[in-house]
């Protein structure tokens, strides 16, 4: 191994050292943040690490949706649709319950919780 | 050996960079689909999450027992023509049908697609049209439930020997899943996760060599997950009382109905299949949903590759016999 390898090895070393470091952050800060989408895109990133209640008003595809958020909780406070399945639904407080406004096309989802689940069935 | 260290060192950095995902959000069937596939081919998973979308939107008219679709004969025409005519229909809605009518005759008739008439006297009550709930004689008199009024004549032609009226809600999500599943293999994207819907989940490869960690979500504390499933190559679907249903003196009605009694059924509160195919996973949820738990575990037996897990009324689960190969 000369000067040139070694040099090499170091680079890449350091460069792996901050993308792992970058990865951990970044899975890190999603914890407290909700992820808005409308249709395939994500419109909005919520930061949900405030203590006091919080209101936003999203476009969906009927009409205004809105949205209410205090520490760690979300939920849709009214939106325009024929049974509002998502304001019913109420506060969710987990990465495992996804709010799903059908007619509005909005779906809401909390950043993933420290357990690595790939998908939930109910 | 400098320019073979620099090879094996460059190899290992772009494996890491390897697998995008590549991933879309569906609205079909009255539910949201998300398709997520890992690979690093930008242009054919791209091309592939468009395919995949027109194979929804082409099955979600076809089975869509609301509205009539132009250019398609789809379930609203058929549940609209006249008796003993002749009907011409789509060939991919034909054998949807034929594999309809086949599953009736496995499952011993409980899982049925000509529930159609008793389905919607329901959803009158469960809307707050109607109050209380339906009396039998209502139930049977909204028009026939039999499915051998529908006669498949070949060559994609089919008449209606009753006033039935079909109902795909129960198969057609699965059945979709289940040909995006084998579309994704037969092109070598072997990679994915398909949700379809909140009850139901494909997934193909694992995308890192491990394997998929699918949640089931306690009924009794949907902010909960009470079993976790490890798997590779398996689609797990619930059956569950506890998503759609409406309260009438202190009774909750759901929206699976047991043809035999016209009800919904009472037994478990959820039941979770897994096994290698979304459409019969689709199918046997809803069977064994209207089963007691020990006919079920009896009935599944007959089958390879299909386990199921009951969580029953009391908070008890119960699970097949083949259920720690997922664990």
């Amino acid at each position: 191994m000369n000067k040139h390898d070694f040099i090499l090895i170091s680079i890449i070393f350091i460069i792996s050292v901050i993308f792992f470091g970058v990865t951990f952050i970044v899975k890190n800060d999603n914890a407290n943040v909700a992820y808005v989408y409308y249709e395939n895109k994500l419109i909005k990133i919520i930061d949900l690490s405030n203590d006091e209640l919080k209101e936003y008003t999203i476009k969906g595809y009927n009409g205004d949706v809105i949205i209410e958020t205090k520490r760690n909780q979300i939920r849709v406070k009214e939106e325009t649709s024929p049974l509002n399945l998502c304001s019913k639904q109420g506060w969710v407080t987990s990465s495992l319950e996804t709010i799903v406004c059908l007619p509005n096309k909005v779906i809401i989802k909390i950043g993933s919780s420290k357990e690595e689940i790939d998908a939930v069935v109910r | 050996m400098k320019k073979v260290l620099t090879l094996i060192l460059f190899t290992l950095l772009l494996s890491g960079c390897n697998n995008q995902i590549y991933s879309k959000n569906l609205f079909y069937m009255d539910t949201y689909i998300n398709v997520k596939i890992y690979t690093n081919d930008k242009k054919i998973a791209n091309e592939a999450l468009d395919k995949i979308d027109q194979l929804y939107n082409d099955y979600d008219k076809l089975a869509d027992r609301f509205k009539t679709h132009e250019g398609i004969i789809n379930i609203k025409d058929i549940n609209n023509y006249d008796m003993n005519q002749e009907i011409k229909i789509d060939n991919r809605l034909y054998e949807l049908l034929e594999y309809s009518k086949l599953q009736f005759l496995k499952t011993n008739g409980l899982f049925n697609i000509a529930l159609g008439n008793v389905i919607d006297v329901w959803e009158e009550y469960r809307k707050g049209n109607k109050k209380g709930i339906p009396t039998k004689e209502e139930l049977l008199n909204k028009g026939s439930i039999n499915i051998e009024d529908l006669h498949l004549l070949g060559n994609d032609i089919i008449i209606k020997k009753g006033n039935i009226s079909l109902d795909l809600g129960a198969i057609a999500k699965g059945y979709v899943t289940e040909l995006a599943g084998d579309y994704l293999d037969s092109i070598g994207l072997e990679k994915y996760i398909i949700t379809a819907g909140t009850s139901s989940v494909k997934v193909g490869k694992h995308y890192a060599n491990d394997k998929y960690k699918i949640g089931l979500t306690d009924p009794l504390n949907t902010n909960n997950l009470y079993m976790k499933i490890k798997g590779n190559n398996i689609s797990v679907t619930t059956s569950g009382s506890y998503e759609r249903y409406y309260e009438y003196e202190g009774v909750k009605y759901h929206h699976i109905i047991d043809p035999n009694t016209l009800f919904p059924s009472d037994y478990a509160l959820s039941v979770t299949v897994i096994t290698d195919d979304a459409a019969l996973g689709e199918i046997l949820s809803t069977t064994l949903f209207l089963m007691p738990t020990s006919e079920g575990l009896e009935y599944i037996s007959k089958f390879n590759n299909v386990e199921a897990i009951w969580y029953e009324k009391d908070g008890n689960i119960v699970m097949s016999h083949g259920m720690n190969k997922y664990e």
